[in-house]
């Protein structure tokens, strides 16, 4: 970085230069870092937004082809023959809307289960000192570390034996196991930065410690439960693994859904599955983007104080 | 920066202004749904999990034999040591890749760049695509003979023949891990970026005038600043990865010739694919045995931090 | 700051929970419920509604005139079917899964490969009284067998074999199909020399379809199995994979191809050999741009080692199986109806080119008539065998321990004589399993 390329001095600034007050040419070389840091932020971002970008541009482009014209090679960079087809044969697709509405439940769902529950738990880790406290605390948050594909056998062969294959039951709990202590994890951070005093005061006040709980702490802590719940929704949407082994059909979710819908023994309809991704994708890209502010501002909270 | 966490203070509520219960208690009842749903979901299919590992058991067929440690030395002679270099190569590379790329994102964005607002939402796409989508669409940008990737290095004059991105060795573990800096580092940047702007602009300026480069001045004035949030993002990352599995399944199924077989993959292979859920959980125990030494480091970051007080 | 201290404890603490929980999972496993059971599915076997589950479902081409025949039946019987599809690669673990878990019921189509893997899990009907009634052929009787019972109607009955592409095959100078490995590894080179990318043979690489190689390995004059003792690992079988080897390293088979591949390579003209089944025409010719391609497609012979030697190709087909249980006797019915209904087979086979497998569909005009079809029987079918390892329930999993050794041999990881020791040993014990 210490190479960049400096910037071409004109002649007026070379004037300068050659009567040197020592604050103008400090004045100057801000200026021109300024510049630098622009070009290199530009850059980065450049790099950066094509990594991240032309993989998007490639998924709607190729969700606007023809069957036959993906399977050319060399690929047309610029569809030519574009095609609506692959998304107008989405709406007439039932399923794909069962796999949608069931994501949308079941996510949602274990977003407000680990919610509620990583309140009151959250909220008992960070401000009440009793034995045991540091042992459970740790368990929970180590647990985030358990292997998901061992639970799942022993989850798979319960639910079965109890009929909840599936059901939602079936995946709001399995999805429970990654989304919890997550969600505790972040919440004590949260109430970490609510200062004792606080309560105390309500203490004083005589509100009882549930509604110090529920009308104080729980307003204040509001962004952050939200952006635990943003977090826990992410998870439990993207989940592949629980809900293609727990969930047949009726109650699966969109991960395992696209893949058995689109991916044939003789052949994978590209084109249909880019178009369903990218329209399933779309509302929730547009309510993070509403909602991003909460997603960082809680995720953030507890620890950037430090 | 104070890092010491501040001295055990006495619980903020004293005992006569509860009620009937004691705080200890009214603590203990809060945790109360949180431990059964844990207890219920997460203790108890992990034990029994474990359990499993000693006896030779077929999912789709009842009953099961006892034979002791032969599941665990199965995978002791067999592959443990592959799977486990893999899963740490990935873990690895798939942690820092995208931290790095997410930084640098994070710091563009923060230098004050018109519209920084828009482009931290439209990064976030990446992050929300279904995570199976995502390793839909890297396959196909991979595909060794009809692939974009292939093609728009073919036109450039950069290779000459097509590339088997996911059929060698060596590249599929790349492919994989670039997939998943792909979907990971957006929320890596939405952190860094959020950490970034706390630091006060004046800090930057002061430093500036004292002279500092840009470098001095990154590693004075803003990695202090935001290394909480990356100590923070790494390590969830890096505890995400290490049991990560839809893209390695997606993209790669663990190959080719097993060169991309992680715990993950292989347990749940064994598991779901072989049925052999007796030496599937006995990998899995493995895998714990190397966790609990991961949860000792993960204990000393959370102490250090004073972030569990 | 006394954290160290603190932390040491807490850690202490976790391994002391982590010791009680060990100590508790005797009990705890005691009680834990043990994989699937062998009962029924439970529910009224005289229930007119019930499942049908089949990865056909998920082909484009195939979709259509399955749902047809669902349609009919729910029309003219007044039932409801609930049709359920999962992708090919992953029918096996998921039907097992869901069959286990009691959610599937009804009809499922099998491929007869994977027959012996669900019949043993002891919820399959038996269907002997059934296929009495079906008219079908013995070849076809003997595919939805298993233990001595007929677990399975056969629906199709046919073979994979190689399909050549006679226009590549002209361009390159090539008059006849090339009879012996030899001759067919200097078609290849001569393909090759065409240029413009094509891939001579688009043998499968790819772990789930490199279970091709079995025919390659029969050809070499391996058994693969001889009274349940394996044979892979013999100089047949290294001499096969050496072979396949050296086609790889000179690019006259191609990396990371799987039957998806083969048949995009091949519809685009860029392949001239490849292997599938008889209903790969329809398929590969739907997606291929050049609509005079399903004309240049040809069966061809395997070739073989020495002349005279009989070519050798993989039994495929699929049957109908019914789970015990709810909708029992409606979905065998179905299954009959299906496949051996004269019209609906015949109906069928105009949509999909799968012949049928019923002595009276087969001498149907529409079927015997049609050159790809008896051309594909003569050539392929007539000396097709099935699998040795079929007859055990960890086919799937013998299959892919050899394809994944084939696969290391390929990608330089391991010589074709360790690989094949390593697959012997591990197909070995997963017969023993």
């Amino acid at each position: 970085m210490t190479t960049t390329t400096s910037t071409p001095l004109s002649g007026t600034d070379r004037l300068r230069t050659s009567a040197p007050p020592a604050r103008h040419a400090r004045r100057r070389r801000m200026r021109k870092d300024l510049l630098r840091s622009r070009i290199v932020a530009w850059t980065a971002v450049l790099v950066i937004g094509a990594f991240g970008m032309l993989p998007v541009y490639w998924l709607l482009a190729t969700a606007l082809s023809s069957p036959e014209q993906t399977f050319q090679f060399p690929p047309k960079l610029i569809p030519t023959d574009i095609t609506f087809s692959n998304f107008t044969a989405l709406a007439e697709n039932d399923q794909l809307i069962t796999y949608l509405v069931n994501s949308l439940i079941v996510a949602s769902i274990t977003a407000v289960l680990s919610v509620v529950v990583a309140t009151y738990m959250g909220y008992s880790f960070s401000k009440f000192r009793y034995r045991g406290r540091r042992s459970l605390m740790h368990l929970v948050l180590a647990s985030q570390m358990f292997p998901q594909a061992l639970l799942l056998v022993t989850l798979y062969a319960v639910f079965s034996s109890f009929g909840l294959l599936n059901t939602y039951t079936a995946l709001v709990l399995s999805f429970t196991t990654f989304t919890m202590p997550l969600c505790v994890w972040m919440l004590k951070g949260i109430f970490d930065t609510i200062p004792d005093a606080l309560l105390e005061a309500a203490s004083i006040d005589g509100a009882s410690r549930w509604r110090t709980l529920h009308s104080i702490v729980a307003p204040l802590a509001a962004p952050g439960m939200i952006a635990a719940g943003l977090f826990a929704f992410v998870r439990g949407w993207n989940d592949f693994i629980f809900a293609v082994t727990l969930a047949d059909k009726e109650k699966q979710t969109l991960p395992p859904g696209l893949v058995s819908t689109y991916i044939g023994e003789f052949q994978t309809a590209w084109p249909e599955l880019m178009a369903a991704s990218l329209v399933v994708s779309v509302p929730v890209v547009v309510a993070f983007m509403f909602l991003q502010r909460y997603l960082v501002g809680g995720m953030t909270a507890g620890s950037v104080k430090s | 920066m104070s890092t010491a966490a501040p001295p055990q203070k006495a619980a903020p509520h004293r005992e006569r202004t509860g009620g009937r219960l004691s705080n200890g208690a009214f603590a203990l009842l809060l945790t109360a749904p949180g431990l059964a749903l844990f207890a219920t979901i997460i203790i108890y299919p992990l034990v029994s999990a474990l359990f499993t590992g000693f006896f030779k058991q077929d999912l789709r067929l009842p009953g099961r034999e006892f034979v002791g440690l032969d599941n665990f030395t199965y995978w002791l002679d067999g592959d443990f040591l592959t799977i486990l270099k893999q899963t740490l190569v990935f873990t690895v590379g798939a942690t820092i890749v995208p931290f790095v790329v997410g930084f640098a994102l994070a710091l563009a964005l923060n230098s004050g760049l018109k519209g920084s607002g828009f482009l931290r939402g439209l990064f976030l796409f990446p992050w929300v695509i279904p995570g199976v989508v995502v390793s839909f669409l890297w396959m196909w940008i991979f595909n060794a003979n009809y692939g974009v990737l292939n093609g728009i290095l073919m036109k450039a004059g950069i290779i000459e023949e097509s590339v088997s991105w996911l059929g060698q060795p060596g590249t599929a573990m790349l492919a994989v891990i670039v997939t998943k800096t792909w979907a990971s580092f957006p929320w890596m940047m939405v952190m860094l970026l959020a950490g970034l702007q706390t630091v006060p602009k004046e800090l930057h300026e002061a430093a500036s005038m004292d002279g500092a480069g840009s470098i001095r001045r990154f590693f004075a004035v803003t990695w202090p600043q935001v290394r909480g949030v990356a100590s923070i993002v790494l390590l969830l990352e890096f505890i995400w990865n290490f049991q990560h599995f839809d893209t390695i399944y997606v993209l790669t199924g663990g190959g080719p010739a097993g060169a991309t077989e992680t715990f993950a993959t292989a347990v749940y292979q064994t598991a779901f694919k072989g049925f052999d859920i007796g030496r599937a959980t006995a990998l899995g125990g493995l895998w714990m045995l190397l966790l609990l030494v991961l949860v000792a480091v993960y204990l000393r970051i959370t102490e250090r931090k004073g972030d569990a007080r | 700051m006394t954290t160290s201290g603190i932390s040491r404890r807490g850690a202490l603490r976790m391994f002391g929970i982590g010791a009680l929980g060990v100590a508790g999972a005797g009990v705890l496993g005691a009680c834990a419920p043990s994989g699937a059971s062998t009962s029924s599915n439970g529910g009224d076997t005289k229930s007119k509604d019930f499942d049908f589950t089949s990865w056909s479902l998920n082909e484009e081409a195939a979709k259509p005139s399955i749902e047809k025949i669902i349609a009919a039946w729910e029309k003219s019987e007044n039932s409801k079917i609930r049709a359920v599809s999962y992708p090919y690669n992953e029918y096996l673990s998921q039907l097992t899964l869901k069959l286990g878990g009691g959610e599937t019921t009804g009809a499922v189509h099998l491929d007869i490969a994977w027959l012996a893997a669900v019949a043993q899990m002891g919820k399959l009907a038996d269907l002997g009284s059934a296929a009495m009634k079906g008219g079908y052929t013995n070849v076809a009787l003997d595919s939805g067998m298993y233990d001595g019972k007929q677990y399975g109607l056969p629906w199709n009955t046919g073979s994979i074999g190689v399909i050549a592409n006679s226009k590549l095959l002209e361009k390159a100078g090539i008059k006849k199909h090339p009879t012996t490995v030899e001759e067919f590894e200097d078609a290849l080179r001569e393909l090759k020399g065409l240029g413009g990318g094509v891939v001579p043979y688009a043998a499968a690489t790819k772990v789930a379809q490199l279970k091709d190689i079995f025919p390659w390995m029969q050809t070499f004059g391996c058994t693969l199995l001889e009274e349940n003792k394996v044979t892979i690992g013999d100089d047949a079988s290294i001499d096969a994979v050496t072979w396949y080897k050296k086609l790889h390293d000179e690019k006259l088979i191609a990396a990371d191809v799987d039957r998806f591949d083969a048949r995009a390579l091949f519809g685009q003209g860029k392949a001239a050999f490849y292997d599938d089944a008889i209903i790969g025409k329809g398929v590969t010719a739907a997606q291929s741009k050049d609509k005079t391609l399903a004309d240049a497609m040809q069966p061809m012979k395997r070739p073989v080692l020495r002349a005279g030697d009989t070519p050798q190709a993989l039994l495929w087909g699929g049957v109908i199986a019914v789970v015990k249980g709810k909708g029992q006797d409606a979905a065998t019915e179905f299954a009959l109806h299906t496949t051996s209904d004269r019209a609906t087979t015949t109906e069928y086979f105009a949509a999909r080119a799968l012949p049928p497998s019923t002595t009276a569909g087969l001498a149907d005009p529409k079927v015997a008539q049609d050159t790809f079809t008896t051309e594909w029987t003569e050539k392929i079918t007539d000396t097709a065998t099935g699998s040795p390892f079929w007859q055990f329930a960890r086919n799937a999993q013998i299959e892919e321990a050899v394809a994944k050794q084939v696969q290391a041999v390929l990608v330089g990881k391991s010589k074709p004589k360790e690989a094949m020791k390593k697959a012997a040993e591990e197909v070995t014990d997963l017969i023993k399993r």
